[in-house]
């Protein structure tokens, strides 16, 4: 199975372990990746407010460049996937303005019919690769570690674009994280906001949201929280340092991947899958990869 | 719609995580028949002894009762004193909201649920069990002067105002001003943290910000006031609004464009983000970081020095501006935008 892969900016930069991870891991789930080097930013939510006319061209672009390998679009961060969908809608409902995007990409000799599906590597998990295939896969079932499953707002929320009535529904992460032998929690901070489209300029609010989940997760048992969204994993590893110092209290909680959670459970080691490279440290995890070191070993 | 750009509904129809069936109001009321007990438990308050507690009520169900039934049904049979607001029944005059399970909706056009926890709206002062004091809300709508004002000549009447440049102020003309997005947004619930308006008096300024027809000058003194930029896009707004206007992508994100055009420095992040990324084709964090603060990143050395040495972040990158593909086509595609505006 082949997909055109869209890592976004994140995964190639403050979250590069992100893009390494999921290179290793889709190559065990024997996904083929063709990774889109030519495509640009989707504008994060900065674009798409202040020059939206510009937000739709570059979107369309990246989705153009899957469309002319004739290739699916598999995408690993939330808001560059709301951002393609959302471009994708406007494209196929606005034919002016899908001619005007088709005038500037002719430059490049790239066109867009509307044709590519875009799917978050969770949905190729869940819909290409398929629970009965995840479950063969699985040569290290994570022995019941707890883990609690933090959506990020852009892959459940809007509801038009996702249909669900209340996003606090979605079970996709859940039903994963069972599959791969973890014991999924239910806690308060499932489908809230980390805050990340802000930090850029105000630190506060994020600091102030993500410590409330954080703790509500450990709270209820939590071992590790796994998201599915670099820009998440940014705020909930990279500032937990300052979320501790904000809330006066120690929180060690480790943040992993999407693709780290389901390498463990495929048999990779943390080291391979660089979970090392986080700034909260795994080393809790560690009795869940000790069969990993001993398979290997 | 010419069939070169026929639709493909595949990226807008989901499964597993990207769409569900189950929770619709149909599906909600088929769990109870006649004559079974909704387990109601409402959050009372009483201000004079500042005093909170639930309490338990056991509802007959009726067929097809909302949440307004059962509120009724108790203050007609065990708690005669119960404080809760409606007038209409009918979705229009927006003053039924509570929350019900923890999310916000609108008691007239909720149907029950087996058990159920109803609590007051939050970020607005309690008065009484249900009733939340609009106060807060209405001056701050106020001070936004969300009216239209006008300096230049009428050209004609009817004016010439076509459907697309009243496109998104006419969604926001669909508030009810129930509070439910008010209630929702976490934002608002960090309290005095940020001077951020909150969702529902950006949509009663969207009314007339967004109308081509308003001066400018008075949309600028109002937008200075709303603290914009510190909506974090978590679409929780559009989520519980029982009038389902999309709030973030077509209020708020057309207001934060007006907001980058008439007070640039409020949108510093957002211009800044757009600068790199057409020099750049991709964003790079730490020159985003250094252009938004400034010197300010200084204070925050002790991350960045962790962030180098796991190896997060390479400085080499952010001072060498290499150019690709990417940066070459989002220079020509934003660049030219930025020329012809």
């Amino acid at each position: 199975m082949k997909f055109a892969y869209y890592p976004g900016c994140s995964a190639r930069s403050t979250c590069a372990e992100l893009n390494e991870a999921t290179h290793i891991v889709a190559a065990k789930l024997g996904l083929e990746l063709l990774q889109l080097e030519s495509a640009t930013c989707t504008g994060a939510r900065e674009l798409r407010a202040i020059d939206p006319v510009g937000f739709y061209a570059l979107n369309v672009r990246i989705l153009a460049l899957a469309e002319r390998e004739s290739l699916p679009l598999m995408t690993i961060c939330n808001t560059c996937t709301l951002n393609v969908l959302d471009a994708h809608a406007a494209f196929v409902s606005d034919p002016e303005l899908a001619k005007s995007i088709n005038a500037q990409l002719a430059e490049e000799d790239l066109q867009y019919s509307g044709r590519t599906r875009i799917s978050h590597f969770l949905w190729v998990l869940h819909e290409d690769i398929g629970e009965h295939r995840l479950r063969e896969l699985v040569v290290n079932p994570l022995n019941d570690m707890t883990v609690a499953a933090f959506y990020g707002c852009h892959i459940t929320r809007p509801p038009l674009r996702y249909g669900f009535v209340d996003s606090r529904n979605n079970v996709a992460l859940e039903k994963l994280a069972e599959i791969l032998g973890c014991q999924p929690i239910d806690y308060s901070g499932r489908t809230e906001c980390c805050g990340f489209h802000t930090a850029a300029h105000d630190e506060k609010v994020a600091i102030k949201l993500t410590g409330q989940h954080i703790l509500s997760a450990k709270t209820a048992g939590a071992k590790a929280i796994v998201t599915p969204c670099p820009l998440c994993h940014t705020i909930l590893d990279g500032f937990q340092a300052e979320i501790e110092k904000d809330m006066s209290q120690k929180l060690d909680m480790p943040i992993l991947h999407l693709p780290q959670l389901v390498g463990l459970a495929l048999g990779l080691s943390a080291e391979v899958l660089k979970i090392d490279r986080h700034m909260v440290p795994a080393s809790a995890l560690r009795p869940y990869m000790a069969d990993i070191a001993k398979r290997s070993g | 719609m010419t069939s070169a750009y026929a639709p493909t509904q595949s990226n807008l129809v989901g499964r597993l995580g990207q769409a569900e069936e189950h929770d619709t109001l149909a599906a909600r009321n088929s769990r109870l028949a006649p004559g079974d007990i909704v387990a109601v438990k409402i959050l009372r308050f009483d201000r004079a002894e500042d005093r909170s507690a639930y309490q338990d009520f056991r509802v007959p169900y009726q067929k097809w009762m909302r949440v307004l039934d059962a509120l009724n049904w108790v203050a007609e049979n065990e708690a005669t004193d119960l404080a809760y607001r409606w007038f209409c029944g009918s979705k229009m005059c927006g003053t039924c909201a509570v929350r019900m399970n923890g999310r916000e909706v609108l008691a007239c056009w909720e149907a029950v649920e087996p058990e159920m926890t109803i609590e007051p709206l939050r970020n607005l002062p309690v008065i009484r069990d249900l009733v939340v004091d609009r106060t807060p809300y209405e001056n701050k709508v106020a001070s936004l002067e969300p009216w239209i004002e006008r300096t230049d000549i009428y050209q004609s009447f009817p004016e010439p105002l076509t459907h697309k440049q009243m496109k998104d102020a006419s969604k926001a003309l669909d508030c009810i001003s129930c509070m439910c997005c008010y209630s929702a947004c976490p934002v608002i619930g960090l309290g005095d943290l940020t001077n951020f308006a909150g969702p529902a008096p950006l949509v009663q300024l969207g009314q007339t910000a967004l109308d081509p027809r308003n001066n400018p000058m008075k949309v600028k003194r109002a937008l200075a006031l709303t603290g914009i930029f510190n909506c974090i896009s978590c679409y929780k707004c559009e989520e519980v609004c029982p009038a389902s206007i999309p709030i973030v992508s077509r209020i708020i994100e057309p207001l934060k464009a007006k907001t980058a055009q008439l007070i640039p420095e409020m949108a510093k992040h957002s211009l800044a983000l757009r600068a790199i990324v057409a020099a750049r084709g991709r964003v790079d964090p730490s020159a985003l970081m250094l252009r938004v603060q400034g010197l300010k990143v200084f204070v925050k050395l002790p991350r960045a020095i962790r962030l180098l040495v796991r190896g997060k972040i390479d400085l080499i990158k952010t001072f060498l501006k290499i150019k690709t593909e990417a940066s070459e086509a989002a220079g020509r595609i934003l660049r030219r935008r930025a020329a012809t505006k």
